[in-house]
């Protein structure tokens, strides 16, 4: 699938917290607990899929990773450095290192200006190239990306939105970077437009060897091209574990849901359900214990209790939040080729 | 962008006049003659003379240029100002923001013309104090409409990428935000001129403004109005002067605002009853086992380059109790489908071909009073949007009382039904959540509402466009699960729109797959995914990612236009089965088997 | 009902920095306030009078001392006494005020009668030619300084056609008819500006409200043409219009000064011309106060009425 990623540790978080305000002139609401307690590690090379629902703090997470959010608790560092610590001038240099593309490919270019000046901005900003070589470098990237090399002087109004996230693409690209944030960059597109996007980002992955994180709710997305899978609810990570183990044998009840929630279009593969009742609660006011318990068939009373810390389940690399250890997996998720 | 030429053509006429004023050879706007005060016209003073005995045309030309120049520097220093001020609170935010917003509310605490008084009676009137007072008073206009775009300027990608990229903050401000917030900030700032000239002519009229003997136009109109029966014209003169520049400058403002806010332009559309006259149906005698039956439909849509049809011919027929999935991607025409049936095409659009017929009525040829009583009560239909589909101002319990209040229940029993709708439709504490309004529910409850009114009368057929598709996947999963009930217990028709194929393959019995405007395929729904008859189904299969682990195979090209002129398939050229004779040959529907249609010429090697 | 209690402690807020603006402004404009008060055309004023002005005005004492002094004396409703003739202007104010509600009051009402269906009338035929008319129409009538409508009303109606009297006052309870006459012309002269304010505003957002997906569900449930104008086209229309009226407060309050001057109305703002011209400064300062008063309150009242509308003002 992609060639192996090596040991050493790109981007970690350690116990990231995060919460904004709510309210304004006088009155305080209270705080949204977006993101509470995540750590995280991405290696060089590696591909992470970051899966959740609304509400879940993936896209807060991305960002957090990114140093484009400070944690109101906890520690991120990349390549070593701490960036709550780091200076301003510091920070900006390792930005060219770190990149990210977003859901709307109809909002990511400014709209007034040519796409080829775009794409140059990161590596004018930090002089990484010379004016002369300016227009050559552009080209290069575009045809990198699937795009005819003239497209630089075209405005984003004359691209479709499959074509707007290879320019956004092409923009992260253009640095450089070891690591790159991909926060649902296909859910905006058509399904035909989606594969060639996905295919895209697989194997540009492959070809530079780019640390990735995929933030998607879309699980057959990640199952195509993440090696790990983190699932995260309400601001919590549930499970996390090597992608083919977690989605063909899920450990933590959520994540059974959100695996046998999935449509699926043989009808052999239709199996009873698991429907959650009720809705997911507010992030102002998340349960006690563990966040997932209001809406989990197998809750017992403990679970208010504490949060269940993640720890690990059957397999290398798999963990569950979940205090239970006697759930069945159900055998409900897709399954990888040559299982019946 | 095309600006209206009259306002801006006119404006420069009055500025132009104003700035070459001194060149004119204009009689002395200042010297009397007061022998000859309050003459008729003649030459050489054309307007006659004012009160004092001045030329009136001269006093009308240079009051022009005093008042243009106060109106225009007290608007452009409080734009420069007001704007630098309004795009550092919205993009900093914290401190400044809330010092600029605190500031901005104070200084609007003040009706213009009256902080100009106080400010007149400490300074005394005179051209500079009124630059300085009108400069104040529109900061905070500039501010506010500088502040308000900056952050939804800021709400974009790109505002972002530029951030990531580690641009710094001053060189966002400058060229990301600023040339993209440029637009709002010049209507305003053809608002404020048009403002101050009205604030500086109020202020003369009443002596307070301009002093004389500079001329003025409102000084002017003040000095015409105690002349007023003697000599009536002198008055009409400043007045049309100033009148005329004032509506010059509203119209540029308006024009300003079209062009950077454009609405979408509606065209002046046929009347529809007069329309349908003249591509009426002709009426063919529908099948007596079909509910709905739809034949050949065309629709069109009027847009500013021309009639376009972004749906070709297409058939298809649902029976009583039964699912039907239209499968399809943007621009498929699958929605412009869906609304026909209820008759709630845009009014841009409008059926130009072919008859749809539900139940035996003709639906081409229904009345308002017809359609009123089918919809809502045999024909339903539940959007995509849930929260632009409910009125934001009234509450959930009585958006659905009032479907079945519009069929003839009184209104208390209305209210009760439609708390049991809420109950059977899976909301907890029914009663309750009837009182909320849409903006306290969540996603998946607003759906849940829309399904209940629309299922509130029993119809016997109902259209869902993407129920599902702004929903959590485990919502959708309830949603889904809902309907499935729903069709169980009822003997209901259900027509589902989606561009997913696996929620299609979960909850329909057929599927009709349209592509570009046509219907490509059609059959049940197991034996059109297992074997597809159609290239394009086939791919539109392979593109998402396999559950089985097999990789994304993608669909070169983009879709057609719809107003491209295709002679053969439109397919065609992203087919990976294409041989010649398809573009030549016009591709027709096929019986592949029994149920069973194809739109493609090669269905059998496939 | 918290969100209320905020509201009005933003407003009391509010006045309490125009108090302190209004009262201070004396001190925020660079040169000597006295001298200032005094100097016409460039004379220097004769130092002896200036001297007398400066303790008269309580502008010897410290500043701190004047702003506590002043803060208290308008705790008690008392605004100071006038230059002129040392009568109280806190009742000079108070017996004009009503006059200026009055005249607001009624401009308001004619707006909106006439504006709200004009507009829904363009609106629901739009392109014909009364919509294209009433459109160019409007655009002339809040292109017309009220000031210049005001004087030619008065040329027209008084002078050549001898309908009305030329302006000037009488009280309702000594003679009804008369005093709406008088009452007419002024009210109109406002009402005409603003009516073509709210009739361009109630066009664009009948217009865009037609449009939204929620009266397409209303017409897809089978509801009757009647009731969808009603319930949720102009119900939800209502919103900009509202706001567009708090928008033009400011020029409301700012064009009564220019009407009751030119139409003799012996409201508040009448009586603030010719404190400016007299540079008499306490009454000046007293009648701005007031006014923004006024307009503070009159914008905490559209919030309340535009919380009353709209549900998701309230739970913000």
């Amino acid at each position: 699938m992609s060639k192996p990623a090596t040991d050493e540790i790109l981007v970690r978080a350690t116990d990231v917290t995060r919460h904004f305000a709510s309210g304004g002139l006088l009155r305080r609401g209270r705080p949204v607990q977006a993101v509470s307690g995540v750590s995280l590690e991405l290696r060089r090379a590696e591909a992470v899929g970051l899966v959740g629902e609304s509400g879940s703090g993936k896209s807060t997470v991305g960002r957090l990773l990114l140093g484009l959010l400070r944690p109101t608790a906890g520690q991120v560092s990349f390549a070593g450095v701490d960036l709550n610590v780091a200076s301003r001038p510091r920070l900006n240099r390792l930005r060219p290192r770190m990149q990210l593309i977003f859901q709307d490919p109809y909002s990511s270019l400014d709209p007034r200006r040519r796409v080829g000046g775009q794409i140059a901005d990161g590596p004018m900003i930090h002089h990484l190239w010379r004016r002369q070589e300016r227009g050559g470098q552009v080209a290069e990237l575009l045809g990198q990306v699937g795009l005819a090399a003239d497209y630089g002087q075209r405005y984003p109004a004359q691209f479709s939105g499959g074509q707007r996230q290879r320019l956004a693409i092409a923009r992260a690209l253009a640095t450089k970077p070891e690591f790159l944030v991909a926060d649902e960059p296909v859910s905006a597109l058509d399904v035909s437009v989606q594969a060639q996007v996905l295919n895209l980002l697989a194997d540009l992955r492959r070809d530079l060897g780019l640390a990735l994180l995929f933030i998607s709710h879309d699980l057959a997305a990640v199952r195509a091209l993440c090696d790990r899978v983190v699932v995260m609810y309400l601001g919590r990570v549930m499970e996390e574990g090597p992608t083919r183990a977690v989605l063909a044998a899920p450990q933590h009840p959520y994540t059974s849901a959100l695996v046998s929630a999935l449509p699926s279009l043989d009808p052999a593969r239709r199996r009873t359900r698991i429907l959650l009742p009720g809705e997911p609660p507010s992030a102002a006011a998340p349960p006690s214990g563990c966040v997932f318990r209001t809406r989990c068939h197998h809750a017992l009373p403990a679970c208010a209790e504490t949060v269940p810390a993640l720890r690990p389940a059957s397999g290398p690399g798999h963990l569950k939040a979940c205090i239970r250890d006697d759930l069945q997996p159900t055998q409900t998720a897709i399954r990888s080729n040559g299982n019946a | 962008m095309t600006l209206a030429r009259t306002p801006v053509v006119t404006l420069a006429l009055f500025v132009g006049l104003a700035l070459i004023a001194p060149l004119l050879g204009l009689p002395d706007p200042v010297r009397m003659d007061a022998a000859h005060r309050l003459a008729p016209p003649s030459w050489p003073h054309p307007l006659g003379l004012d009160e004092l005995g001045r030329d009136e045309l001269s006093r009308v030309i240079w009051g022009g240029r005093a008042s243009l120049a106060v109106a225009f520097v007290a608007s452009l220093i409080a734009g420069l100002i007001g704007t630098l001020i309004g795009i550092a609170g919205g993009f900093l935010r914290g401190f400044v923001e809330q010092a600029l917003l605190r500031a901005v509310d104070v200084v609007l605490c003040f009706p213009p013309l009256l902080l100009a008084l106080l400010v007149v009676t400490l300074l005394g009137p005179g051209a500079r104090t009124l630059i300085l007072v009108l400069s104040v008073l529109f900061i905070p206009g500039f501010a506010r409409v500088a502040y308000a775009s900056t952050l939804a300027v800021r709400s974009h990608g790109f505002v972002e990428a530029v951030q990531a990229l580690g641009a710094s903050r001053p060189r966002i401000m400058l060229r990301t935000i600023l040339p993209n917030v440029l637009g709002p900030v010049l209507v305003q700032l053809s608002l404020a001129a048009a403002s101050a000239i009205v604030l500086e002519s109020g202020l003369s009229f009443l002596g307070l403004g301009v002093v004389p003997p500079t001329p003025s136009w409102g000084l002017a109109i003040g000095a015409a109005r105690a002349t007023m029966n003697q000599a009536p014209l002198l008055l009409l003169w400043p007045s049309l002067a100033l009148t005329a520049t004032i509506l010059a400058m509203n119209a540029l403002c308006d024009a300003l605002r079209d062009a950077f806010e454009p609405q979408a332009a509606v065209p002046r559309t046929v009347a529809r009853h007069l329309r349908d006259a003249v591509f009426g149906p002709k009426a063919a005698a529908p099948p007596a086992d079909k509910l709905l039956d739809i034949r050949d439909l065309t629709i069109a849509i009027e847009t500013p380059r021309g009639t376009v049809a972004p749906v070709r011919g297409v058939s298809l027929s649902v029976a009583a109790g039964e699912t039907l999935a239209i499968v399809g991607e943007s621009g498929s025409g699958k929605t412009l489908t869906g609304l026909s049936i209820l008759g709630l095409l845009p009014e841009a659009a409008y059926i130009r071909a072919g008859s749809i017929s539900f139940a035996g009525n003709d639906l081409r040829a229904l009345d308002d009073a017809s359609w009123r009583r089918l919809r809502g009560h045999d024909l339903a239909m539940v959007f995509q949007d849930p929260m632009s589909s409910l009125n934001p101002l009234h509450r959930v319990g009585a958006q659905v009382a009032e479907a079945i209040a519009a069929h003839g229940a009184p209104a208390g029993e209305a209210r009760g039904r439609a708390v049991a709708l809420l109950r059977q439709v899976g909301i907890p504490d029914a009663e309750r959540r009837a009182k909320a309004f849409p903006h306290e529910l969540s996603g998946g409850m607003r759906q849940r509402v829309m399904i209940a009114t629309a299922i509130a009368n029993h119809p016997r057929l109902m259209v869902a466009d993407e129920p599902t598709a702004s929903l959590d996947v485990t919502i959708q999963a309830q949603v889904l699960d809902l309907l499935a009930s729903l069709k169980r217990d009822g003997d209901m028709a259900l027509i589902f729109i989606s561009h997913s194929l696996p929620v299609v393959a979960e909850i329909a019995d057929r599927v009709v797959v349209m592509y570009a405007g046509e219907v490509v395929e059609e059959g049940p729904v197991s034996s059109v995914f297992a074997a597809p008859a159609h290239p394009y189904t086939a791919a539109l299969l392979a593109s998402a990612p396999g559950e089985d682990g097999a990789p994304p195979r993608a669909i070169g090209g983009i879709v057609p236009s719809p107003d491209a002129v295709i002679p053969g398939c439109r397919f065609a050229p992203r087919c990976t089965h294409y041989i010649e004779r398809c573009e030549t040959e016009p591709s027709v529907m096929t019986e592949v088997a029994p149920g069973r249609y194809s739109r493609c010429v090669r269905w059998a090697e496939l | 009902m918290s969100w209320f209690l905020r509201r009005l402690a933003i407003s009391i807020g509010l006045v309490w920095i125009v108090a302190t603006i209004v009262f201070l402004a004396i001190h925020l404009v660079p040169g000597d306030p006295a001298e200032l008060l005094l100097s016409q055309g460039g004379v220097a004023p004769d130092p002896g009078a200036v001297a007398d002005l400066r303790s008269q005005l309580g502008l010897d004492r410290p500043i701190g001392v004047q702003y506590a002094d002043s803060m208290v004396r308008l705790l008690r409703g008392d605004l100071g006494s006038s230059l002129q003739d040392q009568s109280s202007v806190a009742q000079e104010i108070g017996r004009r005020l009503p006059r200026t509600l009055e005249l607001i009051g009624a401009a308001m009402l004619i707006a909106v009668a006439a504006g709200v269906p004009a507009g829904t009338a363009a609106a629901m035929r739009r392109g014909s030619w009364w919509d294209r008319i009433s459109g160019a129409v409007s655009g002339v009538a809040l292109s017309v300084p009220v000031f210049v409508i005001g004087t030619v009303m008065v040329f027209v109606f008084a002078q050549r056609l001898h309908w009305v009297p030329a302006g000037g006052y009488v009280g309702f309870s000594q003679a009804p008819g008369l005093h709406l006459l008088l009452l007419a012309m002024p009210a109109s002269a406002i009402a005409i500006g603003l009516a073509a304010v709210v009739f361009r505003m109630t066009r664009a957002a009948v217009l865009d409200v037609a449009a939204q997906d929620y009266v397409r569900t209303a017409r897809a449930k089978g509801v009757a043409a009647g009731r969808i104008l009603r319930h949720h086209v102009l119900r939800n229309a209502l919103l900009p219009v509202v706001t567009i009226i708090a928008l033009h407060l400011g020029g409301l309050l700012g064009g009564t000064v220019l009407v009751e001057y030119v139409f003799n109305w012996p409201g508040l703002s009448g009586l603030l011309v010719s404190a400016v011209v007299a540079r008499d400064y306490p009454e000046v300062v007293g009648v701005v106060f007031t006014i923004s008063v006024l307009f503070v309150a009159l914008n905490f009242a559209v919030d309340v009425l535009f919380a009353l509308l709209d549900p998701r003002v309230r739970a913000a």
